[in-house]
Formats: structure tokens, C-alpha cells, sequence
């Protein structure tokens, strides 16, 4: 009984990380019908930007307070690539072939991992990340069940930013002119929405929980490594599938639905099949499976039907 | 009257240009024909002096009267300046009714004097200071830029167009022969340069030629002159490719290089159809080359080859072929329902689940098929009927190795492909694609079979990457779960994208830049990947449809461009009525 | 007119002023092979993993060579050939390291190689350099199959030597350390790679030969960074001490994530984790962690520390690392083999058989002992070190011959 919570403790943890990076991809999508390939490197670049206030700022400290500003490090990093990213990338393109943006898109996710890899001191092989009093630090411990603290820091981060998303969405201007734009942009821009400020907000939004993302990973892992956005932005695209694109709930159930499905079968998948070497096989067989059997999602899509 | 003044259509009547050109040349303008004569005149005279002081920058130009490659480059420079001037005016003006001469001059006035200017550049900065310039350069570059003043000057005229041109067919074909030759040596010529500077600039000059010649409407006499005399062409191109090894002269390092481009090529060709032709967005398709890779691994003699089975070469072809083709059957029949966004992320899910997969199979985590992520070694030679593939032979006095053994192997492949891509594109099937690709709706309430056509292009993509895969196997000697990443996919789907879809030619082109840059510009090594993703974002924002596009797919791309659409509605007409005659 | 002037005249300036920095360059006439013309150059190449995560390890090794490389040149130990080095990047990956030894392979003053660092590495570019015949020695390669072939007992590559003893030693070694301290229960986790997996099992036979339990044997995926499942997995068995057959980039974090999970016991690893990048990436909670490196520490010995005394001297960027004095072992082989077999050879490619054949028969006294090698290939020299992470760095502990 310990083994299953204690993997349910696992999978909400990783779950957690991939719905804040998936509500990226799925408000991206629901308004500009485009895979944003290079989310997962705004992700990897928030880390990076956290780290990167914390090495100029605080050398040394490992007090709690840094941690705030050590986000909005990553927050300024992220949302800054992502708007320009919108503005210099993909606005040119918004009427062209799928293809165009899609292998923009690609191009911008290599060009980044290179860029931060080349000229980012060190980033060439793994580097440390700092250790924060009270969010890192021997494990807690209930019952049989052991929990890290930066898990806990993680599963928060996400209850925290899925109110406040939730409170953006529903209860602002700018939230309802996001459900205007995403359900129709045409009558939208009729009824006096400025839907180039909405997608750009849209991005913004995207990149401020990939940055928190970014630093929550940063606390697990205790390092950050260029190459920590491709996989972790595949899986969060699964995530917002999995749970209904475009649909922001969808993002938040489908990335812990899929954290928790590849815990469980790295614990109980019995034989040669099972463990940690297939745990991602599982979880991209999974995304392959939805999409046979229910490609609307889990809580239903909601993207504009391109005609 | 042509209302659209960015998009350059190259075609007919340039009187419309009114620019800077204008202001700089209307002051010269009575001079500017013996302004540009005498410009090229100094241009190459000062390429028989030397350039640089000492003697090891960019290729040894420090010697009087013995011109080094690049100085070679702007003689080649004066003299298409000569010839062009003299289309404008003088012998070869009967020429000059077709070519757009004076457009022409100004891009090579403009493209010497940068090129002059860089090279001046390049010889400071490698030599230590511009001191080391010598005299014989600055004189290049002043009558480069005697040449631009004075094709400024010049007063456009329209010329006409290239369709109705009707030359006797043997100078068509003596033209196409005369080009490949061209390609041939001069292709062996540049992959021995050894500089990367030197490649870079001989580079930029065939570019900077290839353009001058595009804007004076040559290259669309030689696209109508290919479409006419199409078999001809593909002989020549067949023939031109197999001399290849032959003047190499034994040496292997540029034959290794040309079967990686030949793998990376055919490969691209595969994935033509299913992007090019079908439109279908694959972004997981290095899993169909790794399947027919593994399975000539597996069947191999190699010591780690994990099936005791080792059946003949040819049989072990068809089963990579046919297990790669299962996998696209597999892999297609759920996800060619949904949206081509998702099937883009569903075979890149499956790329991922391949290299995963052929790693985890070692024994302990599956079962013992692939040998894990140390792959499988020492994969031996291909040895058919007796003729060994890693030998040395000798061919009319000259040797031809290990390599060029493949690339003869590699080449009939490729032809294989390229056949099969253009019976399809010309069949009811590739009409159907397209019609898939412009409007799925439309084409599903015609009653094409829209699932059935979009899973045979993606199982037929399949197969024969296959069997690309299975001669790579024995070509790169071992095979690992790290040759298939998605990186890989990306420079295919780049190759085909960047050189243009849909065209034979044009994945061809861009399968050779992308596995030859990186190759002959080493000391750039570091920022490789950096400056693909750069480009990769470069050409979808200014050129989507690719480098050699078909007109069609440009179409596709530019909507809005009514020119273009009529253009592409005469050359149509003019080909129909050249087939019923 | 004036418009004319306006421009033209700074430009003149400018270019005045331009011309007028930099300085002549050298009159041209004299080659680029300075001083004297008449030695031939004979190359020995080192392939590593010289960029990306392992190159601390990587950049180590080219430089040891280069030092014995300056060394013999500058005592004239080939009369009329001048040592050269050529390095090539294999950056820890089997492809890459494919295509430079391919590289190397087809250079004709090519003698001999340095390389490489990865097991997995090597079983790619031994049977290229085994075709064109140079002479391969391993300052680090600890894989048993790589010279003891799949069954153990046969040769696979006559080219191929090392100078560092093998994991089947330094498993056996690790075994009986821990068994010493008291700890029988034991997990153990591999990155599936030709060494990981190489060392686990020969640490689990010896482990189990000496009485201890495997509890939990798990492997991980090189890629990842979060090694939660795989903790999750192993902890529950409550294993007294941890083995990881791996290197460094996954073993620290793997270190740290498992003492945050609350999996409070040491981690021993092989020489494939014994660098200072470990602690820095394992964090605080490394002390108390363990791990061998084969031969003693390079500081035991006079020759030894004569070596790290030169290298200081030499001033290279990156410190020698954990395989510096191997390497340095290495290529003297290697220039002592060019001794006997370069007498009478006009050029390096004729001679590459004799080369292969003097490297099998050098005996001479090196950093790391008595530097000679069994008819497998493998080094005489079996001497293994323990060590542990002590205030944030490794200190000895001790070291056996197991020869």
C-alpha cells in the first residue's frame, strides 16, 4: 500500500511540472491554432534565468527570501523570450501553411538550446542549482511514504498558479477577451477585442508558469542542463492533449493524469516491460492511445475549428 | 502593369524598376556602356596582380600573374560582365533580346564589389591589418565599382520572355551537357578545397553567379529547356553522378562524405513524398530509416548481431523494407484520422518510443534484439556474389575504394527512389495528394480516398527508407539508438523544406548543403546547430517554399501573389500546347 | 561636385587610418614548418570526449599526452621525426567517436591513438583503427570485453592495449570494501552502458561470492534527470549502501536526489564518478559517499608527483583529472614503441605493423608503475584505490594490488 502512495506521490509531483508547462501549449494552441515547439525551451530558459539571478544576486545565500526573486528572475527570462519569440517568429506567419510555423517553431527550439548551451557560462555539461533553505533539504516523512520538499514546492506552485489562472480567465477583461479570441477571432476583433495584445498576453501567460516550472525543476533535480526542455515540453504537449486542447482545465487535470499513469507503471508494470527504462515509452503510448480512442480529450477540447 | 513591387518575378519588363539605381546612374548614363566595359577590364586586371602580402591567406594570393582560386573567381566575374555588356550592345545583341542584360550587370556589379570588399576584409583581418592589402586588390575593387556605377547607368530593357524562344533542340541538349559538366568538375573542384574560408567565398561566388544568371531570366530558358528535353536531362544527371567517384582519384575523404550525402539524400527523398507530395506533417520519420538499420544490423554477421539467421543481402533489403513499411502501417492507421498538427507530434512521440526502445532491448529490459545503447558493432562489409564492398578495385587505371563502392551501390538506390517519387507524382495518386494537401474536404467530397492515399504515402515513405537504412547500416559499420534522435528528423524534414518540396531537384540541393556545410566549414564546428535553426527560422519568414520550388508549391505559399498565379496558368498552357504539337 | 568631395574625403581618411595599424606581415618565402626542414612528423592522436559533460575527464587526458609528447621531443627521443598530436572531440558518444577515429584513421603519419575514455566508445572505434592498423592504448577504458572479447577468453583486436587494469579487478575491489565495513545489503543501478553494466556485474559476482545480498538491481536512463522512480523503487528494499556503475553527470544528481528522497546511505561508484564535478553536482549531502579509481592516487608516487610537478610547470587550462597519469603512461608507450619501430622506417603508414608489435612488448618504468602489458593487452599493473567524499572532497582511503 506504501508502494502505490508513495508512487502517487511521485506521479502528482511530476504531473505538477508537466500541467504548468502544458497550459502553454494549450492556450497557445486554442488562439493560434500553432504548436509552439519552443515552449519547452522557454521552460529550460526560466530555469536558466532563476539560476542566473541567483549566481549574480545572491552568490552563496541559501536563505528563503532569494526564492521570490529568484522567480521573477526566471519569469522576466521566459516572458521576455516568449513575447519576442511571438512577435519576431511567428506574427509574419499567421496566415501561411501549417508547415511554416511549425517548422519555425523547430528552428527557434534548436536556436535557443544552442544559444543557452554556447553562451551561457558552463552550460555545457550540468550545472548546479542552488539550494534554498525550507523548500530543499532532507525528505518528510508520512507513514511509509517519503516526500520531498521541492515536490511539495511543486504541487503548491501548481494549486497556487491554477487559482490565479482560473481567477485571470474568468474574472478579467483581458480573461474573457482570451475565451472570446479562442472561440471565434474573427467576431471577436469585431466586437472591439485587440487580438494581437490577447495572443501576446497568451505567450506571456504560457511563459510565466513555464518559468515557474522551470525553477520547481531546478529544486528537484538540484541542476538544470540545456537539454532539460525537449523532453519535458514533448511530455507537457502529451499532458494538454491528454486532458483537451485548448481547454485550460484540460491542461491541469491531463498533466497530473499523466504524471501519475508513468509512476505507476515504472512501479507496478511487472516483467521486463516495466521500470524506469519504459517509463516515457508509456507515457508517449499513452498520447498515441487518447488520440485513437478519444482524440477530443479527457474534459473535451476547445480550439476553433479551422475550416 | 505590374503593381507589386516586392515580390521579384525576374520575368519580362524591368523598365518598371525605378530606384536607387536610377539616382546613381543617370549622371553617368551617357558613359555607362564603356564605363562598364572598362570596369570589367580593370576588374580582371587587377586579379593578375597579387592581392596579399604574404602568402598563406585565403589560398596563396600574393604572386604576380599567377592568379589563385579566388582571383580566378572575379576574372570568371569581368568576363560574364563582357559578355552581358556585349548582349546589350554590340555582337551579341540578338542574345541580348532575350536575357535581361542591364538587370544582370547590376547584380554583378553590386555582388563584385561586395565580394571585393569582403575578400579586401578578410585579408586584413587573416594577415594582421589592411597594410597587408596589396595594390592589385584595391584595382579589383575599383573596377567592380566602376561596374556597378556604369550598370546603373545602363536603361533597362524589356526582354522577351523565355517561352516562346525556339532554339534548335541539339544546342538545348549541347546547353544541358555543357551545364552538368560544369556541375561535375566543378563540384569536384570545390570538395577539395581544404580552407573553409576559400569554400565559404567560392560558395557565395557560384551563389552570387546563380543569381545574376536567375535575374536575367537564363535559369528560366534552362527550367523550360530541362521540362522539355526532360530524358535527356536524367541521363545526364545519371551519367554525371556516376562519373563522380571517377575523379576522385582514389582518395577516400571526399567519397565518405558523398555517401553520407547519398544516405541523407535518399532518405530526404523518402520523406518528400509523405511531406512533399502528401502534405503530411512527419516529424518521427529517422524511426523508419533506424527499423531498416537495426534489421540489416540484426542480420548481420557482426559479432554482436543478435539473430542467428543470416540470410542473403538482397533478402535482408526486403525484410528492413517491409518491417519499416509495417511500422508506418502501424504507426499511421490512428493517427492519419486526426489533424495534421497532431499527427506532426504523434510521429515525433514514435521517433522518440523507436530510440527508446531499440535501447532498452538488451536482454535485461526486453528482450535481447538490439543490444542495448552500445548498439551493434562491427558490422562487416556487404558481400555480394563474391564482389566484397570493402575492397579496393581498380576501373580503367583508377582506384576506386571502399566508399565509392557503396556510392555506386548508393547511387542505384537513389535512382530507385527517384524514380518511384516522379511515376507517383505524375499518376492518379500524386493528383490525388495534391488535391489532399490544398483541401481535404474538397478532395474527400470529390471521392478521392483521402485515408487510403494519406497511409500509402506514409507506408510507402516507410519502405523505402527501409531500405536506405539497410545499406547505412553496413555503410557506417555500427549502428546505435543515438543515430535517431529527433535532431536527426529535423535535418530531413529541413533538407526537403529548404530545398523545396515536392521537387526532386530541390530535395537533392538541400540534402547537400546541410551534410556538406557542416562538413567542409569546420571552424564554424561549434555553432552548427545554431546558425540550422537560425536558417531554418530565416527561410520560413522570407522563402517557405524552399530554394528550387515548384511553381505550383510557391502558389501555395503566396496566395495572394495574381502574378505569379498567371504565370502559372501560361507556363501551364504553353507545356499542353507543346504536348499536343 | 562638393557632394562628391564631402564623401570622398573621409573615406580617404579611413582608409588611411586603416591601413596604417596592423603590421607587415612575415616576407613570404618562408615555410610554415619552422626550423630544421629535414625531420619528418609523425602524428599520435588522441581521441576524447573533449567538449560536453565528460570533459573535465577528456581534456585531462589530451593534455597528459601533450606533455609527453613535448617531453620526447624536447629530449630528441626519435632522432628525425618531430611528435605531433592530433586530437579529435568523440564527446562521450559512439557515433561521434566513430567518425573521428574514421578522421584519424585515414591520416598516414598517424602512429598510434590515446583513447578513448567510454567503454561504449571503444567498442565503435576499435575495429576502425584495427583496420588501418594503428595501435590503440586506453588510458581509462575499464570494460573487460574490450581485450578479453564476449566470452572472456579470446582477443577480439590485436591493436588494442590499455594501461588502467579492468573492472573486473576494480568490481572485486569494491566488493570486498564494502563487505569490510559491514554492509551486505547492497542496490545496485546502471546506465546500461558497456561500463555501467560491466561493472555492476562483476560487482554483484564478487559481491555475492563474499556473502552480501543484491537487494534491488535497477538501471536508468541516461537522459533523465529525475531519478525519483528508480528511488522509489530501490528504497523500499532498504539496502545499506547503493552501487552506481556510471559516470559522474548522472551519478551526482542520482547522489543527491536519493538523500533528498530520504535514502540516507552512501553511494559507491567506479572510477567512472571519481571527479571533483561528482561533489560539486551530489551537493552537501556527498560526504560519507565512496568510489574507486584504478592504481594508486598519482601523488603516492615520486614518478607520480614528478608528472604532476610538470604538468603544473606546463601551465595547461584543465587540471589532469582522474586519468592524467595513465595517459601520460600511454603515450610514452606509444613513443617508446616509435623507438624500436621508427629506426629503419621511411614513413609511419609501412611501419604501423612494427609499431603494433613494439607497444606489445614495452616495458618501462612509468607513473603508474611498471608500465607493460599480458598478451590480452591488458596493463601488468593492478593496483586499485578507495576513496571517499570527505568535507567536500575525495580522500584516500587505501589501495590494494590485486595482481
Amino acid at each position: 500500500m506504501t508502494d502505490l502512495l508513495q508512487q502517487l506521490v511521485n506521479g502528482l509531483t511530476l504531473g505538477s511540472l508537466y500541467a504548468l508547462i502544458a497550459v502553454g501549449y494549450t492556450v497557445v494552441y486554442g488562439i493560434v491554432q500553432l504548436i509552439n515547439f519552443a515552449h519547452g525551451e522557454v521552460f529550460m530558459i526560466g530555469a536558466f534565468g532563476a539560476l542566473a539571478t541567483w549566481t549574480v544576486l545572491f552568490q552563496g545565500t541559501t536563505a528563503l527570501w532569494v526564492l521570490p526573486v529568484m522567480i521573477l528572475g526566471a519569469v522576466v527570462a521566459s516572458v521576455t523570450t516568449a513575447v519576442i519569440m511571438e512577435r519576431i517568429a511567428y506574427r509574419p506567419l499567421r496566415g501561411a501553411p501549417r508547415l511554416a510555423p511549425l517548422i519555425t517553431a523547430i528552428g527557434i527550439s534548436v536556436a535557443l538550446q544552442e544559444a543557452v548551451r554556447l553562451f551561457y557560462p558552463g552550460a555545457k555539461s550540468k550545472i548546479p542549482f542552488p539550494r534554498i533553505d525550507v523548500v530543499t533539504g532532507p525528505a518528510l516523512s508520512f507513514g511509509g511514504v517519503t516526500v520531498q520538499r521541492a515536490a511539495v514546492f511543486t504541487v503548491g506552485a501548481l494549486l497556487m498558479s491554477a487559482a490565479l489562472l482560473w481567477w485571470f480567465v474568468n474574472h478579467t477583461r483581458t480573461g474573457h477577451g482570451m475565451q472570446a479570441v479562442s472561440e471565434d477571432k474573427d467576431t471577436a476583433r469585431l466586437m472591439g477585442v485587440n487580438v494581437d495584445r490577447i495572443i501576446v498576453i497568451a505567450f506571456a501567460l504560457g511563459a510565466f508558469l513555464a518559468a515557474i516550472a522551470g525553477v520547481a525543476q531546478g529544486l528537484l533535480n538540484a541542476n538544470v542542463d540545456f537539454r532539460m526542455g525537449f523532453l519535458a515540453g514533448l511530455k507537457a504537449f502529451t499532458a494538454a492533449v491528454l486532458g483537451g486542447i485548448g481547454n485550460i482545465q484540460g491542461a491541469v487535470v491531463g498533466g497530473l493524469v499523466l504524471g501519475v499513469a508513468e509512476a505507476l507503471a515504472v512501479g507496478f508494470i511487472p516483467g521486463q516491460f516495466g521500470g524506469s527504462a519504459w517509463k516515457d515509452v508509456w507515457a508517449f503510448v499513452l498520447l498515441i492511445v487518447v488520440l485513437v480512442f478519444r482524440p477530443q480529450g479527457i474534459l473535451g477540447a476547445r480550439v476553433v475549428d479551422r475550416a | 502593369m505590374s503593381t507589386s513591387t516586392d515580390i521579384d518575378t525576374g520575368y519580362a519588363d524591368e523598365a518598371d524598376q525605378v530606384s536607387i539605381w536610377d539616382r546613381i546612374g543617370r549622371p553617368v548614363a551617357p558613359f555607362a556602356w564603356p564605363l562598364v566595359l572598362g570596369g570589367a577590364v580593370i576588374l580582371a586586371a587587377g586579379c593578375f596582380l597579387s592581392w596579399s602580402y604574404t602568402s598563406d591567406v585565403l589560398g596563396n594570393l600574393s604572386i604576380d600573374f599567377y592568379p589563385g582560386a579566388i582571383q580566378n573567381l572575379m576574372i570568371i566575374a569581368a568576363i560574364l560582365a563582357v559578355l552581358f555588356a556585349l548582349m546589350y550592345r554590340g555582337p551579341l545583341s540578338r542574345l541580348g533580346e532575350w536575357l535581361a542584360s542591364a538587370t544582370a550587370l547590376r547584380t554583378l556589379g553590386l555582388g563584385s564589389t561586395v565580394f571585393m570588399a569582403l575578400v579586401i576584409a578578410l585579408i586584413g583581418l587573416q594577415s594582421g591589418g589592411l597594410i597587408n592589402v596589396m595594390p592589385g586588390a584595391w584595382v579589383s575593387l575599383v573596377g567592380a565599382v566602376l561596374l556597378l556605377v556604369g550598370a546603373a547607368g545602363l536603361t533597362p530593357r524589356a526582354s522577351r520572355d523565355p517561352l516562346h524562344a525556339h532554339l534548335p533542340a541539339w544546342l538545348d541538349i549541347l546547353t544541358i551537357v555543357v551545364l552538368l559538366a560544369t556541375v561535375l568538375f566543378g563540384a569536384a573542384y570545390v570538395l577539395d578545397i581544404e580552407d573553409g574560408t576559400v569554400f565559404s567565398l567560392v560558395v557565395l561566388f557560384t551563389g552570387l553567379v546563380a543569381y545574376t544568371l536567375t535575374r536575367a531570366g537564363f535559369f528560366t530558358w534552362v527550367g523550360i529547356v530541362a521540362q522539355t528535353h526532360r530524358r535527356v536531362l536524367m541521363l545526364g544527371a545519371v551519367a554525371v553522378a556516376f562519373l563522380f567517384p571517377f575523379t576522385q582519384d582514389g582518395s577516400d575523404a571526399n567519397m565518405s562524405i558523398a555517401t553520407q550525402v547519398l544516405i541523407f539524400a535518399s532518405t530526404a527523398l523518402g520523406l518528400n513524398i509523405v511531406v512533399g507530395l502528401a502534405g503530411l506533417l512527419d516529424l518521427g520519420y529517422i524511426a523508419f530509416l533506424g527499423a531498416g538499420a537495426y534489421i540489416g544490423a540484426m542480420f548481420s554477421h557482426s559479432a554482436f548481431a543478435t539473430i542467428g539467421w543470416k540470410p542473403n543481402f538482397l533478402v535482408v533489403v526486403v525484410i528492413g523494407a517491409l518491417v519499416s513499411a509495417t511500422l508506418g502501417l502501424i504507426i499511421g492507421s490512428p493517427t492519419l484520422r486526426v489533424s495534421g498538427d497532431y499527427l506532426a507530434i504523434v510521429t515525433l512521440a514514435f521517433g522518440e518510443i523507436f530510440r527508446l526502445a531499440m535501447g532498452n532491448l538488451d536482454g535485461q529490459d526486453g528482450p535481447k534484439l538490439t543490444n542495448g545503447p552500445n548498439g551493434i558493432p562491427a558490422i562487416p562489409d556487404l558481400e555480394i556474389g563474391g564482389f566484397s564492398f570493402g575492397e579496393t578495385h581498380e576501373v580503367l587505371g583508377i582506384t576506386l575504394g571502399r566508399f565509392a563502392n557503396y556510392y555506386f551501390l548508393l547511387l542505384l538506390l537513389a535512382a530507385f527512389i527517384i524514380t518511384v517519387f516522379t511515376r507517383l507524382n505524375d499518376s492518379r495518386i500524386g493528383r490525388g495528394w495534391i488535391a489532399i494537401r490544398e483541401d481535404e474536404k474538397a478532395a474527400e467530397a470529390m471521392g478521392v480516398n483521402t485515408f487510403g492515399l494519406k497511409l500509402f504515402a506514409f507506408a510507402g515513405g516507410a519502405f523505402l527508407a527501409g531500405m536506405a537504412g539497410t545499406i547505412k547500416a553496413h555503410h557506417d559499420v555500427s549502428v546505435t539508438p543515438d543515430q535517431y534522435i529527433f535532431l536527426e528528423s529535423a535535418f530531413l524534414l529541413a533538407a526537403v523544406v529548404l530545398g523545396g518540396m515536392g521537387t526532386v531537384a530541390g530535395v537533392l540541393i538541400g540534402a547537400t548543403i546541410l551534410k556538406l556545410m557542416p562538413e567542409k566549414l569546420r571552424f564554424v564546428a561549434d555553432y552548427r546547430l545554431l546558425i540550422f535553426g537560425l536558417l531554418l527560422v530565416l527561410m520560413m519568414r522570407f522563402r517557405p517554399e524552399g530554394i528550387v520550388a515548384s511553381k505550383r508549391r510557391q502558389l501555395e505559399f503566396h496566395e495572394e501573389d495574381e502574378e505569379l498565379a498567371d504565370r502559372v496558368e501560361e507556363v501551364h498552357l504553353v507545356e499542353e500546347q507543346e504536348a499536343k504539337a | 561636385m562638393r557632394s562628391h568631395m564631402k564623401f570622398a574625403v573621409p573615406v580617404v581618411v579611413a582608409a588611411l587610418a586603416l591601413s596604417a595599424c596592423g603590421t607587415r606581415g612575415e616576407e613570404p618565402g618562408t615555410g610554415s614548418t619552422g626550423g630544421d626542414g629535414a625531420k619528418k612528423t609523425v602524428k599520435i592522436g588522441v581521441i576524447a570526449p573533449l567538449s560536453g559533460d565528460l570533459s573535465a575527464l577528456g581534456k585531462g587526458i589530451q593534455h597528459s599526452v601533450e606533455l609527453a609528447v613535448k617531453q620526447a621531443n624536447e629530449s630528441n627521443a626519435l632522432p628525425g621525426w618531430t611528435i605531433e598530436v592530433a586530437a579529435e572531440d568523440d564527446e562521450g558518444k559512439a557515433d561521434v567517436g566513430k567518425n573521428g577515429a574514421t578522421k584519424l584513421a585515414a591520416d598516414d603519419e598517424i602512429a598510434g591513438v590515446v583513447g578513448n575514455l567510454n567503454s561504449s566508445v571503444s567498442q565503435q572505434t576499435q575495429p576502425v583503427f584495427a583496420a588501418a592498423n594503428i595501435v590503440q592504448v586506453s588510458p581509462a577504458n575499464t570494460g573487460p570485453s574490450l581485450t578479453r572479447g564476449a566470452d572472456g577468453n579470446t582477443r577480439p583486436y590485436k591493436t588494442f592495449f590499455r594501461t588502467c587494469t579492468t573492472d573486473i579487478t576494480q568490481g572485486a575491489f569494491a566488493a570486498k570494501f564494502l563487505l569490510d565495513q559491514g554492509i551486505n545489503k547492497v542496490a545496485t543501478i546502471h546506465d546500461k552502458k558497456t561500463y555501467g553494466q560491466g561493472l555492476v556485474q562483476y560487482f554483484t559476482e564478487a559481491f555475492k561470492a563474499g556473502g552480501g545480498e543484491i537487494v534491488a538491481a535497477q538501471t536508468i536512463n541516461p537522459d533523465e534527470s529525475n531519478y525519483a522512480p528508480v528511488v522509489s523503487k530501490v528504497a523500499p528494499a532498504k539496502p545499506q549502501a547503493v552501487y552506481y556503475g556510471g559516470e559522474y553527470p548522472q551519478a551526482g544528481p542520482l547522489s543527491q536526489q536519493m538523500k533528498a528522497a530520504g535514502l540516507n546511505v552512501p553511494l559507491m561508484g567506479g572510477d567512472g564518478i571519481y571527479d571533483p564535478t561528482y561533489i560539486q553536482l551530489a551537493g552537501a549531502t556527498s560526504n560519507g559517499d565512496f568510489a574507486t579509481s584504478v592504481g594508486e592516487p598519482t601523488d603516492a608516487t615520486d614518478a607520480g608527483k614528478k608528472f604532476l610537478a610538470d604538468y603544473e610547470a606546463a601551465k595547461y587550462a584543465e587540471p589532469s583529472a582522474a586519468y592524467g597519469g595513465y595517459s601520460y603512461d600511454a603515450a610514452n608507450a606509444i613513443i617508446e614503441g616509435l623507438k624500436v619501430a621508427l629506426k629503419d622506417a621511411s614513413d609511419v603508414k609501412g611501419a604501423r605493423q612494427a609499431i603494433v608489435d613494439a607497444v606489445g612488448k614495452v616495458s618501462f618504468a612509468g607513473v603508474t608503475g611498471q608500465v607493460g602489458f599480458d598478451e590480452f593487452g591488458d596493463t601488468k599493473v593492478k593496483v586499485i584505490s578507495g576513496y571517499k567524499v570527505d568535507g567536500g572532497k575525495w580522500t584516500f582511503v587505501k589501495s590494494e594490488n590485486l595482481g
